[in-house]
């Protein structure tokens, strides 16, 4: 009834007093008195191809947005495939249990006005070739193919354009969930916030989905016209769960020690000097962190006890077994927005300082704009958390299991020393080692300590 | 606290500002002798006389713009329109002569004036006494609008209105003057450019006013019967509007329905919407949806009438609709 349809528009005239259609999303790719080409859409993630297991209409039948029109048999489930057109079916392209690829037509949808049988003809051969009636004429529009929301499906149209709220495509940003993955329950697909989350916190994500660097908790609200006055509830995004787990874990699993060491850095701090001013040309500046990841990556070399991972269930220590590495692969904590990331330097006792700059530079700027790849997310032999930008005096590090061992290092500051008796100011700083125990005794961690000491307050005796 | 009929707020904001300064004084059709036409001005020709309380001519544009002008050189004017649909005729005077006075005249002069009546689809009036034109007025930069929907708030605006030193369109609606509420004793004033939460709720914010306010109430019980929790703002001052009450309930909930009488182009929920959308945009989990008028003259039919209007139906189906629920 026109009366309560909210989108009608009084007219004057007793002629046109009738309700219009109202705009629809297709009259925005055009012209709208175009027949729709249905094509078969990716309606999951890894899915490259498809096979229409049944039809559910025949041609000269009337289907309206909504309507399902086949089931289709992806890599994953059967689904049901909607149609967003309202229209009668001119012509079926694809048999039933046939595997066609992604994008292939298959089926024509003539419109309002439209002869089916006229649309039919000119849209004959096969679904995957264009035909070349449609070519002369307008060209066809792809409209999307739609799978129930119970499916798991994108709700991407075959252009590729997933409907969305803004709210839910925030929360997926938030959460670190690529929204064209997530299943969509509103209105032809759209995906809402409860979607986004509902697909954050199922435990079906793929395996392979590395941490997202780029997750953050969520962005505070605009707050410049808003009163204070309420809590804020932050849920866990999927960073912040991965990163409790993994507290828990090394807190709960792995009997920690703690062994801590001042190192004197003038040395390094002068050879720095020395050696940025010969690499300034090449625009490189390292850091007294590099000279650290350096040192540590050396220190592991000669204390293979703490390049090390404990293997093993509590519960069942028969089977554990401590694995020594081959190679040393120093993962490096970066802090984020909400969160944290260790990428990994791998082989860092090979490179050169200016490599380890260059190199860490280039994980620095994939964690923080979320592109690090699997190989640089995992295989860490030892981690190196790193403070000392903030001025920290000392602080302890959580172990990163199953790596057996974490160093903690603060800032490089001026202190008061005492050499050969006498009082001087030196340039110092304090690493912590935390150990597991369970895979390293207090000596071993002492004994890479000293090593590292060395090396640092002595660099020449790197090369040694 | 005294409970007192809507129209008894306002004639009680009238004599109490009138006691209080005796600059303002009240002139339009009936609201002397007569008491005016819906009693809203009882008494106060008794009480003030000629001199503050004056009957005029059928002659909207020729006593708008006497208030205008005696607002320019120092009285404080209450101009009763005795609908607002007939404050069409006077249009030119409020819209360019005191929505622009300010402005044109460099500072030099204000026009603290108020116009007020009744408005609204009362009942068979049929089409040329039911406009709504909240949101014509709404449109120009140099008035407020005001529009209360309770007692309390018919005396406390109407109070603020008076003391306003700009022009104040103070809109009142037909069938609310009988409705009845808790009325503060005294200087109550309630502040302009304040939305108020009427009723507190987490998944959806329903913005409203004037009468829409009652239905919309109703809409929010039935839905927190069904265990949707609603937050309905009664806006109150249309110009200049409160976005931080509006917003802070927004970024609560995510979604929002607006109700109005008003036909649905260019209504004040299209404005309010825009302005949601152009400062929270990523915060809407759902489209702003609407309840208006329906887009045709009001017609002379009481049925066809009440088939105009928003009702606890339509309001719930919206409603609905932005939490993507099935009714």
């Amino acid at each position: 009834m026109i009366w309560l349809d909210e989108g009608f528009e009084f007219r004057p005239s007793h002629s046109q007093n009738t309700v219009e259609n109202r705009s629809s999303r297709h009259e925005i790719s055009g012209d709208s008195q175009v027949p729709i080409e249905v094509k078969l859409a990716k309606v999951s993630p890894t899915m490259e191809s498809g096979q229409i297991v049944k039809w559910l209409v025949k041609v000269g039948d009337k289907v309206k947005e909504g309507d399902t029109i086949a089931e289709v048999q992806t890599d994953k489930a059967v689904m049901p495939v909607e149609t967003f057109d309202d229209g009668i079916v001119a012509r079926i392209d694809v048999l039933e249990g046939v595997d066609i690829p992604l994008g292939t037509r298959i089926l024509v949808l003539a419109k309002k006005g439209e002869d089916p049988k006229q649309v039919a003809e000119s849209y004959a051969g096969t679904g995957a070739a264009a035909p070349a009636a449609a070519q002369t004429a307008a060209p066809v529009q792809a409209a999307a193919v739609a799978v129930a929301p119970v499916a798991s499906a994108e709700a991407a149209s075959a252009s590729g354009r997933v409907k969305s709220t803004p709210l839910a495509r925030k929360v997926a940003e938030s959460a670190g969930v690529d929204i064209a993955s997530v299943p969509g329950s509103g209105p032809a697909g759209r995906i809402i916030r409860a979607d986004v989350e509902a697909y954050a916190s199922s435990a079906s994500q793929p395996k392979s989905a590395p941490v997202p660097a780029k997750a953050a908790a969520p962005k505070p609200a605009p707050k410049l016209f808003v009163p204070l006055g309420e809590d804020e509830r932050i849920p866990l995004d999927r960073m912040r769960q991965a990163i409790a787990r993994g507290m828990i874990a090394a807190k709960t699993q792995a009997p920690e020690i703690h062994v801590t060491v001042d190192i004197r850095m003038d040395e390094i701090v002068r050879v720095r000097e020395r050696l940025n001013k010969s690499l300034a040309a090449e625009g490189v500046k390292l850091s007294v962190g590099d000279f650290v990841t350096k040192a540590v990556a050396m220190s592991l070399r000669r204390h293979p006890a703490v390049n090390a991972t404990f293997q093993g269930d509590n519960a069942n220590l028969g089977q554990a077994v401590i694995v020594r590495h081959a190679a040393v692969n120093v993962g490096i904590a970066v802090a984020l927005e909400g969160g944290l990331i260790v990428p990994v330097l791998r082989n860092a006792d090979v490179y050169g300082l200016r490599d380890i700059r260059v190199e860490s530079e280039k994980l620095y700027e994939n964690a923080r704009s979320g592109r690090l790849s699997v190989e640089q997310m995992t295989g860490g032999t030892f981690t190196i958390s790193n403070l000392g930008m903030f001025g920290v005096k000392q602080f302890d590090a959580v172990l990163a299991l199953p790596q057996v061992a974490i160093l903690a290092v603060a800032a490089a500051e001026k202190r008061p020393i005492v050499v050969n008796d006498q009082l001087t100011v030196g340039t110092m700083m304090t690493v912590t080692l935390t150990a597991d125990h369970r895979g390293v005794d207090g000596a071993a961690a002492a004994e890479f300590l000293r090593t590292l000491k060395s090396f640092l307050e002595e660099p020449t005796s790197m090369l040694l | 606290m005294p409970i007192l009929a809507y129209r008894d707020a306002l004639n009680q904001a009238m004599l109490e500002e009138m006691e209080r300064d005796d600059n303002v004084y009240l002139m339009g059709e009936e609201v002397a002798e007569y008491n005016g036409a819906y009693k809203v001005s009882q008494g106060l020709w008794e009480k003030f006389g000629s001199r503050r309380v004056i009957d005029t001519p059928i002659s909207e544009g020729g006593f708008s713009g006497i208030g205008i002008g005696s607002a320019m050189v120092g009285l404080r004017p209450i101009i009763e329109f005795m609908t607002f649909s007939f404050s069409l005729v006077a249009i030119d005077q409020i819209l360019n002569n005191a929505a622009n006075m300010r402005y044109m005249s460099g500072g030099q002069f204000s026009v603290p004036i108020v116009f007020r009546g009744s408005s609204g689809m009362a009942g068979c009036l049929a089409a040329t006494h039911s406009h709504r034109l909240e949101s014509i007025y709404a449109h120009f930069p140099g008035l407020t609008v005001v529009m209360p929907a309770t007692a309390a708030d018919a005396k406390g605006l109407l109070k603020s209105a008076i003391r306003s030193d700009d022009p104040v369109i103070f809109i009142e609606h037909e069938n609310l003057y009988g409705e009845k509420g808790e009325v503060p004793e005294g200087d109550h004033l309630t502040p302009i450019g304040k939305a108020n939460v009427v009723r507190a709720g987490s998944d959806v914010t329903m913005l409203t006013y004037s009468r829409s306010l009652i239905t919309t109430l109703a809409a929010a019980e039935q839905l927190a019967g069904e265990g949707v929790s609603a937050e309905v703002i009664d806006l109150r001052t249309l110009r200049p509007l409160d976005m931080d009450t509006i917003l802070a309930s927004v970024l609560k909930t995510h979604r929002c329905v607006i109700i109005e009488e008003n036909w649905p182009y260019c209504g004040i929920g299209a404005g309010v919407a825009d302005r949601i959308y152009q400062q929270v945009f990523d915060e809407l989990d759902a489209p702003i949806r609407r309840v208006t008028a329906k887009d045709a003259p009001i017609p002379y039919n009481r049925k066809l009438e009440a088939s105009m209007l928003p009702t606890v139906e339509r309001i719930v189906a919206k409603v609905n609709d932005v939490l993507y629920r099935k009714a």
